[in-house]
């Protein structure tokens, strides 16, 4: 059995290029045109971001129409695409503007921001690095996933839904490639009840060990 | 101050720290200049006080040159500074000729560690200058904005633009703060230490030694504004906030700054202040030496609401530190205070001094409010605004500059 390879990452935002947008048609023609890593810093890596409350939107989207547009109804639409859903970045890109069209359709006038609250679209460099700390076996993940940072957290479960060739989480895909004789699919079965992308990261962290843990106990 | 490493596991927790170790790992050896203008005064020397021994602990290679200048030098670009910020300052072709020569000055001392260097961190415009001389520069070169320069005022910015479109990147606090320039433009909020002498915790007779010190009663409110005497601060618009609270509350008012050696217009805002102020015993204007940070610690420890009134800002490290304290803030609705104070969580944001002295009122009626807030505001700060996640992002940074090539998902 390899053992699992507990690696840790750190984002760096910067500015992506694009002029900031004020109104709804300039947020729908920024995200046509956007890299897709903009796409995914506000959709995504926004979990990275700690509040001190839960907000009512992963992505900055959605919170940016209901607080500077205005428009709730827009924003619960963004509000709830979840862009882990989507096999591509295209594919949520395609979403997102049909959810916008549809608004602009239904509206008679363009919603705006007011000078000063524009938004901003950005992204984000993510560096890896290994932490040197290794995970053998199927019982030790609850307590080392409690002794990880919220960085390795989010490498692991949720940017590696980005990069694997399974579209899946890297603990997923570790029980996968060890699991001989089925005995890791409950592990993987718990996994994948996790409604992952509208948990803060704390939540996540949370979720992932009383899951785990829970497994444990019934053994 | 020289506090190792270890000393901050017991404020952020230990995989922070191994976090920040193993970034450290990967930049050992990397020699990493930063300039700025100033080594005592301001939040930018704050911040390299602290930087500079913990990137050297991390194991690289890091030095802080400060650049000397004459009273015209800082004169020069005190009002490069207010441009940069949208005043519209007049810089004659002098002016730019006494910044030249003055970075020219200062390369000549500086010009063996700035050619070595792998990475240089140059601070704010005054010693901006300084990349066209290193012509034999080695290293990135890498321009870090500590202000607002969103809205400058165009001739200012246009020549200083043509020296900072020659960095390799550069470093802005906000996104609302950049200007469109040709290269990587990072986003870094700044940070505040939480052991130093102006955010450690105080014992109780420290503090009241500042109060006895100050005349400052401990059985009635107390509303604290900590900055330099700078328009933009707006201290005469606290005064006033101040005067509306007053009628109807027994509030006194701390206004207190020090001086900054790059900063000549303060003695002029500190008179405008003191005109203000009046009499009135219970407004209390201290011009504080830069060595102050007890005092500092203490006013705020002993606030009953910490005021912020900017109208323009950079990014307002005196709220991060009011809000380190566990004291809501009140702010301008400006800059980097947006980014820390959230109404009802963490304070208000306001525009006017009425829209100040309305939420100082409110305030001071609801104390569960007060409490609540200042607990919300200082886990805020734990989590976003100390020095271990400013060090994160500046390595992350240097790896990200130094392997350029390797796209949006660096491994090293």
């Amino acid at each position: 059995m390899t053992p699992f390879e507990v690696k840790d990452c750190a984002l760096l935002a910067r500015m992506s290029g694009l002029p900031p947008a004020i109104n709804l048609r300039e947020l729908r023609d920024r995200i046509a045109v956007c890299g897709e890593n903009v796409l995914f810093h506000h959709f995504c890596e926004t979990t990275l971001r700690s509040t001190f409350d839960n907000p009512d939107y992963r992505n900055d989207f959605a919170v940016w129409s209901k607080l500077y547009l205005g428009d709730r109804v827009l924003a619960e639409r963004l509000g709830i695409l979840d862009p882990y859903e989507f096999p591509s970045l295209g594919e949520l890109r395609a979403a997102t503007l049909e959810v916008i069209d549809e608004r602009l359709g239904e509206s008679t006038t363009i919603p705006w921001a007011r000078p000063g609250d524009e938004i901003y679209f950005m992204e984000a460099t993510t560096v890896v690095f290994d932490t040197g700390i290794r995970i053998s076996h199927p019982g030790e993940f609850a307590a080392a996933i409690g002794a990880m940072t919220g960085g390795s957290v989010y490498y692991h479960f949720l940017e590696a839904r980005r990069r694997s060739p399974f579209g899946k989480d890297d603990f997923t895909a570790w029980f996968l490639e060890n699991d001989e004789g089925g005995k890791n699919r409950p592990y993987i079965e718990a996994l994948a009840r996790i409604d992952f992308y509208f948990h803060t990261l704390p939540h996540l962290r949370k979720e992932l060990i009383k899951v785990l843990s829970a497994l444990e106990d019934t053994k | 101050m020289n506090v190792p490493l270890g000393a901050y596991e017991g404020i952020v927790g230990p995989a922070v720290l191994r976090e920040l170790r193993q970034l450290g790992e990967k930049l050992a050896g990397t020699r990493v200049v930063h300039v700025n203008s100033t080594r005592e005064g301001g939040g930018v020397a704050e911040i390299l006080e602290w930087m500079t021994p913990i990137m050297k602990e991390l194991g690289l290679n890091a030095s802080w040159e400060v650049i000397n200048g004459t009273p015209r030098f800082f004169e020069i670009t005190k009002a490069i500074h207010n441009g940069l910020q949208g005043a519209h300052v007049d810089i004659p072709v002098k002016g730019w000729k006494t910044y030249e020569d003055v970075n020219a000055r200062n390369f000549k001392r500086l010009r063996p560690i700035l050619e070595a260097a792998d990475i240089v961190f140059i601070h704010d415009p005054q010693p901006a200058h300084l990349l066209r001389l290193c012509t034999r520069r080695k290293g990135k070169w890498i321009w870090r904005a500590h202000i607002d320069i969103s809205r400058p005022f165009r001739p200012v910015w246009k020549v200083l633009r043509s020296l900072v479109e020659q960095y390799d990147a550069s470093i802005f606090s906000m996104p609302q703060f950049a200007q469109p320039l040709p290269h990587p433009q990072f986003l870094v909020p700044p940070s505040i230490d939480p052991l130093s002498e102006k955010n450690r915790d105080l014992p109780a007779a420290e503090i009241e030694a500042v109060q006895t010190q100050y005349g400052l009663d401990p059985s009635r409110p107390l509303l604290v504004q900590i900055s330099r005497f700078d328009r933009f601060k707006d201290p005469v618009g606290v005064v006033a906030a101040y005067r509306m609270v007053r009628k109807v509350a027994p509030v006194q008012l701390v206004l207190a700054g020090g001086g900054a050696t790059d900063d000549p217009e303060g003695k002029a805002v500190l008179e405008d202040v003191l005109e203000a102020a009046g009499n009135d015993p219970d407004v209390h204007v201290l011009l504080l030496p830069p060595d102050s940070h007890k005092t500092v610690n203490a006013l705020q420890r002993m606030a009953t609401i910490i005021l912020q009134k900017s109208t323009r800002e950079g990014f307002g490290l005196t709220v991060t530190e009011g809000m380190w304290k566990g004291k809501p803030v009140i702010g301008g609705d400006v800059g980097g205070i947006r980014l820390q104070v959230v109404n009802h969580h963490t304070g208000f944001l306001v525009n006017t001094p009425e829209g100040a002295a309305h939420r100082i009122r409110y305030l001071l009626h609801h104390q569960e409010g007060i409490d609540r807030m200042g607990t919300t505001a200082r886990e805020f700060v734990r989590e976003n605004f100390l020095l271990t996640r400013h060090i994160r992002e500046y390595l992350t940074l240097m790896l990200v500059t130094l392997h350029s090539d390797r796209g949006n998902l660096v491994e090293v």
